[in-house]
């Protein structure tokens, strides 16, 4: 055996369950050993990892560490002499833990694998996730298992040990003592941790001088600065679109990217039960946006403005929510003389007010991330005067509102005292600022002027490139820490396996700075060991653990008042928008801000709207194309103050006129293999000054042509009734108007048909809640180890999802389109096509309606492919997966097959889920599977639970009910296929007033 | 038209089969010869180039199999294009040797016994090329042989249902009846060449591959009935082949390729691009064997009038098409018309239709159809137009099909065009090599249509000059 012996685990290692981690970190052998993280020699691995390496490496930590329910070596058949506790070969175990986000998190449950952590799911306990996830959250578990990541911390480009980094760090923080912190500047993302928020505070109190500067390129500064004018407090607005019954959507893509998303996607759809509700008590939404967001996609009414407009809508609406009696105040005085928009936003304003006016407090304003804090301060007012707040509107305090400066224009100040000498010593705890920081700071330079600058990171990214020192950081499903979202419900972040390349945490980074030496875990717990919580604290803390989250903990609402006086000077104080083209900075749907810059799925991940996948482009709407001449791909120049950018653009529907989208993240130059060379980065362009919106942009074509990996080129129906919607007056005429099919002969069958006397799965999705935003994309790449095959795949129309969404451009004016969302995924018909030509018998029926593949019976004739009506078949036309690393392969599911080349694969519905299930039931002496207990990962992954799936058989289970709605209908019925995938069609809620718009 | 130039144009009087004096030992020499004679200098050059585009097949074939068939340009949505187009256009070349062959002979159309010989070869080579196709588009080359009903210890079979598995019956029967039926044909030749064999290693291969052919009464007996059996047999296959091929496409539910008008559609086509393949050949070996004298301007014309016949059929089934998307009322029919006629793809169909129904129409001219330059040059056109309506029927079929939001477009990569290339090296090698080392024309039965054969006719033996 050439493997460093794992079974020799010192005496302390007594505990042999992953949850006995932290008391581990107390033992004195841990101890000593942790120092040195790795034993000799391990720590100085060079690039890359061999196998032997790689599992000699988790041997040797183990046998320290003790962890032997964490990372155990996997190629060695040996019955465990001792099995840890609740771990059976072949069944998962789920723990729960939160996942820290751009200042928020989600609650998860993870899905473990003989210590793998494999797949992420959504806490259903907690409320920003209510058991759903995100795309983000759902990729989140690949960059865990990013070969990429940095092993080791690195002094310029050598590697040292994380001895002489904690070395430097206390020297650091006994140096600056002498000082009182002078010159020394702490620089983080934005977090809500207590206890990173404990532990900055303890540092403030040692070293006064010290400053801590928060900095998020996606941050929510506006929204705080306008809560700050409109009631004097920094407060988070927190939403509940359930209660909803208008709601209207200022530049907000309230149902993916601002706020909690999972909860306002779950609780717009709480507000689209049209059968539950009625028409009338179904909600209205009006988007009032300058891209083509998801919410706008999912609005009843939809209004093309560029961004730089909203604020003047905003105050329009406010102005005529005063004419109709709503009291503003003096807000009223400064609305008054609002400029006039054009008929239809003057149209649709009139119509948004009456609305919200008829129903007060049932109304929801909601301002996007990108608006200025005037906007927000009216928002609030308006929420106010309209006594939504308390309803559907709750204020909650800030997080850490006594933290030092936070938002672009401090970093742009940080940069210059960098510049200028002040600042000796910079510790960075993540985030990427060297990248990602207003370009007026000119950042990364000023990186280079400071003496010492330390980044803490997962990857050697731009920032830790440019630092003299890079410090490794582990992964959120390798750590200990501690989190709040959005209403303040805390969550302890468990690690689901040790550091797989020895990374340690933020709080662990500064409490070295502090001079003293507590593990991840210890700190969390002495920040929760207080007040009530410390009687009984273990048990406290295991039921934390296990809930994911402190029961009670959510913060309380603020009483708001707002100060009108101080909107209405606000609301003055904002510059008239200026001429021009504009472009508006958005997250991007693959990478956020660029942290998922490295992840193959989400690179892969088609963008909801265009389907554009690896890598970013301009959206410019069709009439500036034209204007132009610019066609999809073509490279223009971006110029605004005095920078300028080269990226290609991108014909999208429903874009402002005057108004070009760009989104953050790409274009990295410091990032891993997946990364490398894709998208443009956009950031030049963006100031401090001009954080979200640039106007006076200057457009030049170059001549130059890219071409855009898209998987959808076409997006209109071509008159196929294929993803249906009607109003909800055309509902309540005829509720049966989605079954309406083409006229077809008498479907007659040339075999014996099937009848399906046990158990028939089925599954059906709701497009009226559908709001297409990835989730169930992701979670079915991840569940069903889905290989990605890049751009040049992309571009050859062989990307391997097998759930897509498709995206469908409606309407009878082409430059005002709406849009739907059609998810498809294998239908499993009943008279499948696909069956009757594969040759070799390789796709079969099941006796419960599956559609089976056995992948090692096909040989890849690809005739099933051509055949399915839906092209949901994917085939392997090159080795898509053997190219996985070592690494890469501790996240494979190990309940499905990993396919070769040369093999066709589709939608399972989950079969590995129904198998589990169905064995479940057997052993508990059930004849049937009960509804519910086999979730699809779609299904699983949905915030708006628009997809269920079950048994057809089962007159009850929640499918067979679906299957009852008038809304029901399944695509391209007439070619007799039968398919077990049905949909129900969508609603609209549109306003009869604004008929004709 | 001129009946001048003409003279033997009155459709009441035959016109001689093979015009001039012509006896049996000058046929026998003649065909014996260009397989005797030293190996001219045009041959090896000939052979050396299409040896290197066999090179370029090999080489391909081995690219894809060892990275896949993703160096295609094939996608999720186009699941196949030239793979298909050339497995389609190959079998249908192929159809002409059995039609001339079987067809013809049970017709008594003695005119084909130029021609069948040669005809039948180009079958044998043209299904060879086609079976390069299925066999090596699958993703798993090396379980292709899962096609074919291989008994096992699993019990797992083929799927009976599936037309694809009928296709690999239908021309796997074909491609052996052919090759037996050719094979038939040539043993009183092969006889004939290890008669006149100069060498021992010739007398022996030819002497292995002659069977013992002595040329007795019993022997020429038993080889009249075989090859009527065999005509018999190759007859249904004839149609079958191609209807079969044609079920591939009609059997599925992709509009534009589930058409009941496809069997008939497509044996029409076949026959079509066989006998313009073979008049491209014929007239490559009268300019370059020098069988001007065997292979007359009369044998061309008669191929000539097959080409206008076939040619206005499949003419005939592209507009009948059109009607009855229109008619049927399906929209789904409907929109895969108009996208061929005038979709992305519009190029293409609109090649096919020139190539197929614009210019064979031009057969109506005696002139054009007695003209070898323009007959050169049309059927070469044939064969282009009859590759593009397999390609239009195959891409423009998939590209497009029900779910506007997988609609794409298919662009062929640099393995599909040289493995299509290659394909025409392993063509022609093996018809140099053909007509290097065996008979190009069937000495036996051309003979049988001589004025000498004909007991009735007024000959001396003389004449006929026996040899041997």
């Amino acid at each position: 055996m050439k493997r460093a012996p794992y079974s020799h685990a010192p005496e302390t290692s007594g505990k042999t369950h992953w949850r006995s981690l932290g008391e581990l970190h107390g033992s004195e052998a841990f101890a000593g050993a942790a120092a040195r993280e790795f034993p000799e020699g391990a720590s100085d691995a060079v690039s890359g990892f061999g196998r032997r390496r790689f599992i000699s490496l988790m041997g040797a930590s183990l046998a320290l560490g003790g962890l032997v329910g964490c990372r155990r070596p996997e190629e060695t058949i040996v019955p465990y002499t001792r099995a840890p506790e609740e771990v059976i070969p072949g069944r998962p175990l789920y723990f729960a833990t939160a996942l820290p986000m751009l200042g928020t998190s989600v609650g998860l449950i993870v899905e473990s694998h003989e210590g793998r952590p494999t797949k992420i799911e959504g806490n259903p306990r907690h409320p920003e996730s209510l058991g759903a996830t995100s795309a983000f959250l759902q990729a989140s578990v690949l960059d865990l298992y990013d070969p990429d990541r940095s092993d080791s911390p690195q002094q310029g480009s050598e590697k040292r040990t994380w001895d002489e980094a904690a070395a430097l760090l206390r020297k650091i923080g006994e140096d600056a003592k002498s000082k009182k912190g002078k010159g020394l500047v702490i620089l983080t993302e934005a977090h809500r941790s207590p206890t990173l928020a404990g532990l900055l505070g303890d540092l403030r109190a040692a070293l006064p001088e010290a400053r801590v500067v928060r900095y998020e390129p996606l941050g929510r500064d506006e929204a705080l600065e306008g809560s700050r004018v409109a009631s004097g407090r920094a407060l988070e607005t927190v939403i509940d679109v359930a209660r909803a019954r208008v709601i209207i959507s200022l530049d907000a893509d309230l149902l993916v990217a601002e706020g909690s998303p999972l909860k306002q996607a779950r609780g717009f759809a709480a507000g689209r039960d049209i059968e539950g509700l009625g028409a009338a008590g179904m909600s209205r939404l009006y988007a009032v946006e300058s891209a083509f967001s998801i919410t706008g996609a999912a609005a009843d009414h939809r209004l093309r403005l560029a961004s730089r407009l909203v604020p003047r809508l905003a105050f329009a609406l406010a102005r005529e929510l005063s004419k109709l009696g709503i009291e503003l105040g003096d807000l009223a005085a400064a609305v008054a003389a609002t400029p006039a928009l054009d008929a239809r936003a003057e149209r649709m304003v009139k119509a948004m007010a009456a609305d919200l006016a008829a129903r007060r407090g049932e109304g929801l304003v909601v301002a996007g991330r990108g608006q200025p804090a005037a906007v927000h301060a009216v928002v609030q007012a308006i929420n106010h005067a309209l006594g939504n707040a308390g309803k559907t509107v709750r204020y909650v305090a800030a997080f850490d509102d006594s933290a030092s400066a936070s938002g672009p224009a401090k970093v742009v100040e940080l940069a210059a005292a960098m510049r200028s000498g002040e600042v000796d010593t910079l510790v960075i705890l993540g985030g990427n600022p060297a990248y990602d920081a207003p370009a007026d700071g000119h950042f990364a330079d000023a990186l280079g002027k400071v003496k010492q600058s330390i980044h803490l990171a997962t990857h050697v990214d731009d920032t830790s490139a440019r630092a003299t020192w890079h410090l490794n950081r582990a992964h959120s499903l390798e750590s200990w820490g501690d989190v709040r979202s959005e209403d303040g419900t805390a969550s302890i972040v468990q690690p689901l396996i040790a550091p797989i390349f020895g990374g340690r945490t933020d709080c662990e980074v500064v409490e070295m700075l502090l001079g003293r030496g507590r593990k991840a875990y210890e700190l969390v717990r002495a920040t929760w060991q207080t007040g009530a919580r410390a009687l009984d604290f273990d048990k406290g803390f295991r039921r934390a653990l296990h809930d994911g989250l402190w029961a009670d903990s959510a913060l309380p609402a603020e009483d708001v008042s707002p100060r009108f006086a101080d909107i209405a000077k606000a609301t003055r104080a904002l510059p008239a928008p200026a001429e021009g083209i504009e472009v508006t900075f958005n997250s991007d749907p693959h990478v956020l801000d660029g942290r998922f810059a490295n992840n193959g799925w989400l690179q892969e991940l088609p963008c909801p709207m265009h389907k554009l996948t690896w890598g970013n482009a301009a959206a410019i709407s069709p009439a500036m194309a034209r204007e132009h001449g610019l066609s999809d791909g073509d490279v223009v120049k971006l110029a605004a103050s005095g920078a300028e950018i080269h990226v290609p653009v991108l014909i999208a529907p429903g874009q402002a006129e005057g108004s070009i989208a760009l989104t953050l993240g790409h274009g990295r130059t410091h990032v891993g293999r997946v990364g490398k060379g894709v998208g443009v980065d956009v950031n030049p362009l963006r100031a401090s000054t001009a954080f979200n919106i640039v106007t006076g942009v200057v457009l030049t074509k170059t001549g130059e042509h890219t071409q855009l990996a898209r998987t959808q080129e076409h997006f209109a129906m071509e008159g196929r009734n294929l993803a249906r919607e009607g109003t909800a007056e055309e509902f309540t005429k005829e509720p049966g108007f989605a079954k309406e099919a083409p006229e077809h002969p008498p479907l007659l069958s040339l075999w014996k048909e099937r009848s399906y006397e046990g158990q028939a799965w089925g599954l059906n999705i709701d497009l009226n809640t559908c709001i297409g935003c990835n989730a169930c994309v992701t979670a079915c790449q991840a569940e069903n180890n889905i290989p990605i095959v890049g751009a040049e795949g992309v571009e050859g129309t062989r990307e391997m999802h097998w759930l897509r969404i498709d995206r469908y451009f409606t309407g009878e004016e082409a430059d005002e389109p709406a849009s739907i969302a059609q998810p498809t995924m294998c239908s499993h018909c009943e008279n499948a096509p696909c069956e009757q030509v594969c040759p070799v018998g390789a796709t079969t029926h099941s006796p419960e309606g599956l559609n089976d593949m056995a992948y090692n019976r096909c040989i890849g004739t690809r005739y099933c492919a051509n055949n399915c009506p839906f092209k949901v078949r994917r085939f392997n036309f090159l080795d898509y997966t053997s190219g996985i690393t070592e690494i890469g392969k501790m996240q494979i599911n190990p309940d499905v097959t990993v396919r070769s080349r040369g093999v066709m694969e589709k939608c399972t519905f989950c079969v590995q889920r129904i198998n589990h299930a169905k064995i479940d039931a057997k052993k508990d002496g059930q004849g049937h599977v009960k509804d519910g207990a086999i979730v699809t990962a779609c299904q699983q992954a949905c915030p708006t639970q628009a997809i269920r799936f079950g048994d057809l058989n089962d007159v009850g289970s929640k499918v067979a009910k679906r299957l009852q709605s008038p809304r029901m209908y399944r695509l391209l019925e007439e070619l007799n296929i039968k398919p077990r995938v049905s949909y129900l069609a969508r609603i609209k809620n549109p306003n009869p007033a604004l008929e004709g718009a | 038209m001129s009946t001048l130039s003409y003279p033997h144009d009155d459709p009441a009087v035959r016109p001689e089969l093979l015009p001039g004096k012509r006896d049996f030992r000058g046929i026998t020499r003649q065909v014996s010869g260009i397989v005797e004679a030293k190996t001219p200098t045009g041959w090896k050059l000939a052979i050396a180039f299409t040896l290197s585009v066999l090179m370029i097949l090999f080489g391909s074939l081995f690219r894809l199999v060892t990275k896949g068939t993703g160096v295609w340009g094939l996608n999720t949505t186009v699941g196949w294009a030239w793979d298909i187009t050339g497995f389609v256009f190959w079998v249908g070349i192929g159809h002409a040797g059995t039609l001339i062959s079987a067809i013809l002979f049970l017709f008594r159309q003695k005119w084909r016994t130029s021609i069948n010989r040669a005809a039948e070869a180009m079958t044998i080579f043209a299904v060879m090329s086609a079976a390069i196709y299925p066999v090596f588009h699958v993703g798993r080359v090396w379980f292709a042989y899962w096609l074919f009903p291989v008994p096992n210890q699993m019990q797992v079979w083929p799927n009976f249902k599936s037309p694809l598995f009928w296709d690999v019956c239908a021309v796997s029967t074909y491609a052996t009846v052919s090759l037996l039926f050719w094979f038939v044909g040539l043993v009183p030749d092969l006889a004939t060449l290890r008669d006149r064999a100069d060498t021992k290693t010739k007398q022996i291969v030819y002497g292995i591959l002659a069977l013992g052919w002595r040329g007795s009464h019993r022997h020429w007996l038993n080889y009249e009935k075989a090859y009527q059996i065999f005509a018999g047999l190759s007859t249904p296959l004839v149609l079958s082949v191609h209807t079969i091929v044609s079920f591939d496409f009609a059997v599925s539910v992709v509009p534009g390729w589930h058409t009941t008008i496809f069997p008939p559609y497509f044996v029409a086509g076949a026959v079509f691009s066989g006998f313009a393949m073979v008049v491209t050949l014929m007239v490559m070996a009268r300019r370059f064997l020098g069988l001007g004298n065997l292979i007359t301007i009369h044998h061309l014309e008669n191929m000539n009038k097959i080409i206008l016949a076939t040619g206005s059929i499949v003419g005939y089934a592209y507009g009948i098409e059109f009607f009855t998307a229109w008619y049927s009322g399906n929209p789904y029919e409907k929109f895969v018309f108009l996208n061929r006629a005038f979709g992305p793809y519009s190029w293409a169909y609109w090649t096919m239709v020139s190539c197929n129904v614009i210019f064979p129409q031009l057969f109506w001219f005696k002139k054009v159809r007695t003209s070898v330059p323009l007959m050169f040059v049309i059927s070469i056109l044939v064969n282009i137009g009859m590759w593009f309506e397999r390609f239009v029927i195959v891409v423009t079929s998939l590209h497009r099909d029900y779910l506007p939001s997988s609609w794409t477009y298919f662009k062929p990569s640099l393995f599909d065009i040289s493995t299509f290339i290659g394909t025409f090296g392993l063509f022609f090698t093996m018809l140099l090599l053909f007509v290097r080392y065996l008979p190009m024309v069937a000495i036996g039965e051309v003979k049988s249509i001589l004025p000498a054969a004909d007991p009735h006719a007024a000959h001396d033996h003389t004449e006929a000059r026996h040899e041997s």
